[in-house]
């Protein structure tokens, strides 16, 4: 059994979104079959006005007990520090994430904007936002490098853009069963579980991607990363391991990866020629190399399988 | 309970809470003020960055309904670059767009709005019971199908898009995708299950079809006593509980009503340009002002920021004209002075007027006796708007209306895709102006975007709770659900729920906290959050 409070700041309620398309265990189910108590929800929570003021009242006096301050959306501090651009229940969100973060049990944050800023923290960032316990790359963020809820972890990231359904109920069901003490955390504070392979393990186009069959948009087959900017060497998730909405991945549509479970999302914050489309050095040199590789490694190694001839079975695709 | 609220007219501010302050006189409302409390500055992010950044960025102004954005981001750049569309392009954005609301229609009926009908206020009502045992939060018999079931078109998203919320796969000049005869089969079995599972025999009783074959109030009315399934069906119990409760009673609006209209024809928008847009369009567009019906022309959209919290601005912009904004102080809700700025969300205005945004206002244009062949012509809501009229129901019923014909959509669509056409066509970047709309599930959306020297200039966006929850204007005329909140019986002063119930039927991305006033003691007598 365990209480949770699910509060958004600078939120799009995507992770919500993506939270309700939850299917083993569905939202239903966690909360019917996994003793899982939502002490209130922004998108589903019934009580109304004073009653979430009092509910707030109670938890920071220790009336009710939060095991878990889930929280979506960044830190909005502006302007100039007051928090003012995002009221909440008459104050500054910010003010009463200071104050419920002393009282929780153990705080998740979900998605890219509360693990470290996301989009909105995009210079010239005019909300002033921030993450929960990171500032993009850096440790840190709003409430801290040396936070520790009460249950004396650090802020637990789940992040992506949105973060997949079963990397949500899977930490919050492993908090609810007093299992938390078997998630390890990676230094983003990242779930090791779902957050240690890479994008492109079980990606279709890995034989392309080692073979340097370039993809590409509308055709069939074909590795995203050397054209249209594909970060999934590059990016730690389950995205092709468990698909998402039990159907597929971005890389199996076609769809280059965004990199978005990776701090710095979106990455070269959006300049020019860095959206769908393959940075390189002396146009042919990706400027970006797998993890793992140092790039003059990885250029020998590319050169060398380029001119290698392609076997006609590589290329082959049918609708 | 809520929505959150996307209140962004440049792409940039934000969900979060509005909060509402009605005044209250001898039970009634005789004035209130919608006030959005939060501010991101998404428009001020996209500039001076890739043009293609917007279909990134702005699906993250709302993941209620970003594939909307998305469609919006993807035809705004289409129409600036001149790009050519496949009809494979536009049947597979078509899809996705309708899978997305969908989707919606479902999860907000049983998450957002029903669970309201369950409050104590109703408790005296005969059919009280049965609304409690189906569509209590959680453990309601019917809630939990119909959110399970919301799941579903979203999967047929997913084998398009990759993955929903947020994917970009709509691209200008088509999509990412070139999906096999695996993903198409796949989809038709999703979409049945779809049907069997929730759309026939949960939410109407009888066969898709058989609905569709109703054309009036009258007919409607005969629908539902036809036979015990339809009758005890949740739609039929909807109509039944909603009459007997009063929601056609309260909640009528400003009785104009917009919709940019969406589901670009396959074979009429392959070189998308502004101008040709209305004539491609399935779902039509159009000005609806109570009477007539106007053709929609996007450069008879303005903005008014008299009463939002930005400076340096003239009212009465359009979106092409505006300036980045520049953000004013902000107050709480009781610090705010209403005759001057008390809101993040400006407010849109149509040749001057406020208009309502929705699934209303596109059920009412599906009514337009201009419509052309290759568009939707149904004449149910033009007869219910003359009988009936706006209101709370109406506006509910608008809502769920949509689903079977959006089912058919997709079916028919899934056929039409071939697989031996091209998907995508690589367009040639350049400076300039676009223009691109959709209807989210929650109403008219548009983007308005500048090109210059190969980055963002400029970049507007105008969605549908803008639309309706904006502030006053200009001229102090107070937006839609402003208007709507008038005349509104409160029962129970400290427990609103009216309140409540009418900005849910517009189906506003929101949490709003609700303060209620006495009008002669100006005493605050409670306030709640929606």
């Amino acid at each position: 059994m365990a209480n949770v409070l699910w509060l958004q700041g600078g939120a799009c309620s995507g992770n919500t979104m993506s939270f309700l398309n939850a299917e083993e265990p569905t939202v239903v189910e966690l909360i019917t079959d996994f003793g899982l108590n939502i002490l209130w929800h922004p998108t589903t929570g019934l009580q109304i006005g004073d009653q979430v003021q009092d509910l707030l009242k109670d938890i920071l006096e220790g009336k009710v007990q939060m095991d878990i301050l889930v929280y979506e959306g960044s830190l909005i501090q502006g302007p100039n520090n007051t928090g003012s651009m995002n009221f909440f229940a008459d104050r500054p969100m910010m003010e009463w994430i200071k104050e419920l973060s002393e009282v929780a049990g153990y705080v998740v944050a979900i998605g890219d904007c509360a693990t470290w800023g996301g989009i909105p923290a995009v210079p010239p960032n005019p909300s002033e936002s921030t993450g929960l316990q990171f500032h993009k790359k850096e440790k840190g963020g709003f409430l801290g490098a040396d936070y520790v809820s009460k249950g004396g972890l650090p802020v637990i990231n789940i992040p992506g853009c949105p973060a997949h359904p079963d990397w949500i109920t899977q930490i919050l069901v492993a908090i609810a069963v007093g299992r938390i003490g078997d998630v390890q955390i990676d230094d983003y504070h990242r779930p090791k579980t779902f957050f240690t392979n890479f994008v492109q393990d079980g990606c279709t186009n890995v034989t392309n991607f080692a073979q340097k069959v370039d993809g590409g948009f509308g055709t069939r087959g074909g590795c995203l990363f050397y054209e249209v900017g594909c970060r999934g060497p590059m990016t730690r998730a389950s995205c092709n391991n468990i698909l998402w909405n039990r159907q597929s991945s971005k890389t199996r549509t076609n769809h280059p990866c965004l990199g978005c479970t990776e701090p710095g999302f979106p990455h070269h914050d959006l300049k020019k020629g860095s959206v769908f489309n393959t940075m390189k050095y002396l146009g042919f040199l990706p400027r970006e190399v797998p993890e793992g590789r140092t790039k003059l490694a990885y250029y020998i190694e590319a050169g060398f399988q380029k001119v290698l001839p392609k076997n006609h079975k590589v290329m082959e695709t049918s609708k | 309970m809520s929505v959150k609220e996307l209140n962004i007219s440049p792409v940039g501010r934000v969900e979060g809470d509005l909060d509402v302050k009605v005044y209250i006189d001898n039970g009634k409302v005789t004035r209130a003020h919608t006030q959005a409390a939060m501010f991101r500055g998404f428009e001020k992010i996209m500039a001076g960055k890739d043009p293609q950044s917007g279909l990134i960025v702005t699906p993250r102004i709302c993941g209620i309904c970003g594939g909307s954005h998305l469609y919006c981001a993807s035809s705004a750049l289409d129409t600036a670059w001149g790009t050519k569309l496949s009809p494979n392009a536009l049947l597979l954005r078509a899809i996705g767009q309708a899978s997305e609301t969908l989707q919606s229609i479902p999860r907000w009926y049983y998450a957002i709005f029903a669970t309201d009908l369950a409050n104590k206020k109703y408790a005296d009502k005969p059919l009280y019971k049965e609304v409690v045992k189906r569509w209590s939060a959680y453990v309601g018999e019917t809630f939990q199908i119909g959110l399970t079931a919301s799941g579903l078109p979203v999967q047929i998203y997913a084998l398009f898009g990759g993955q929903w919320p947020h994917s970009s796969y709509m691209v200008p000049g088509g999509v990412m995708c070139a999906p096999t005869l695996k993903d198409v089969t796949r989809a038709h079995a999703i979409l049945a299950q779809f049907k069997n599972d929730w759309l026939e025999p949960v939410w109407l009783g009888c066969s898709i079809e058989r609905y569709m074959e109703i054309k009036t109030w009258d007919d409607m009315l005969a629908w539902v006593d036809e036979n015990e399934s339809q009758r005890n069906s949740d739609l039929g119990l909807l109509i039944r509980a909603g009459l007997e409760f009063g929601l056609d009673k309260f909640g009528q609006g400003v009785g104009k009503f917009l919709a940019t209209g969406t589901y670009l024809h396959k074979d009429l928008y392959n070189n998308p340009t502004i101008e040709g847009r209305n004539n491609a369009l399935i779902q039509s567009s159009g000005f609806f002002d109570g009477e007539n019906y106007h053709e929609f022309d996007h450069m008879k959209v303005s903005e008014h920021v008299k009463h939002s919290w930005y400076n340096d601005q003239e009212d009465g912009l359009h979106p092409w004209d505006e300036p980045l904004p520049t953000p004013a102080e902000s107050q709480t809700l009781h610090d705010s002075d209403f005759d001057s700025q008390y809101s993040w969300s400006k407010a849109p205005r149509y040749d001057g007027h406020a208009a309502e945004a929705g699934p209303l206002a596109r059920v009412i244009m599906n009514a337009n006796p201009n419509n052309k062949d290759h568009q939707i012509k149904d004449p149910l809501f033009g007869d219910i708007i003359k009988k009936l009229g706006p209101s709370v129901f109406t506006r509910v019923l608008a809502r769920v209306h949509e689903a079977p014909r959006i089912y058919k959509f997709i079916e028919q669509w899934l056929s039409e895709i071939d697989l031996d056409g091209e998907f995508y066509t690589k367009p040639v970047e350049k400076d300039g102006k676009g223009f691109g709309a959709t209807e989210a599930a929650r109403g008219a959306l548009a983007h308005w975007i500048e090109i210059k020297d190969g980055v963002i200039k400029n970049y507007q966006v105008m969605a549908p709770t803008t639309w309706n929850v904006g502030p006053q204007d200009g001229n102090d005329n107070p937006g839609p659900i402003e208007t709507a909140l008038l005349g509104t019986k409160i029962e129970d002063p400290l427990d609103p729920v009216e309140v409540g119930i009418v900005a849910r039927s517009f189906d506003s991305c929101l949490v709003c906290t609700v303060h209620a006033h006495d009008a002669q003691s100006g005493v605050e007598l409670s306030r709640f959050k929606l």
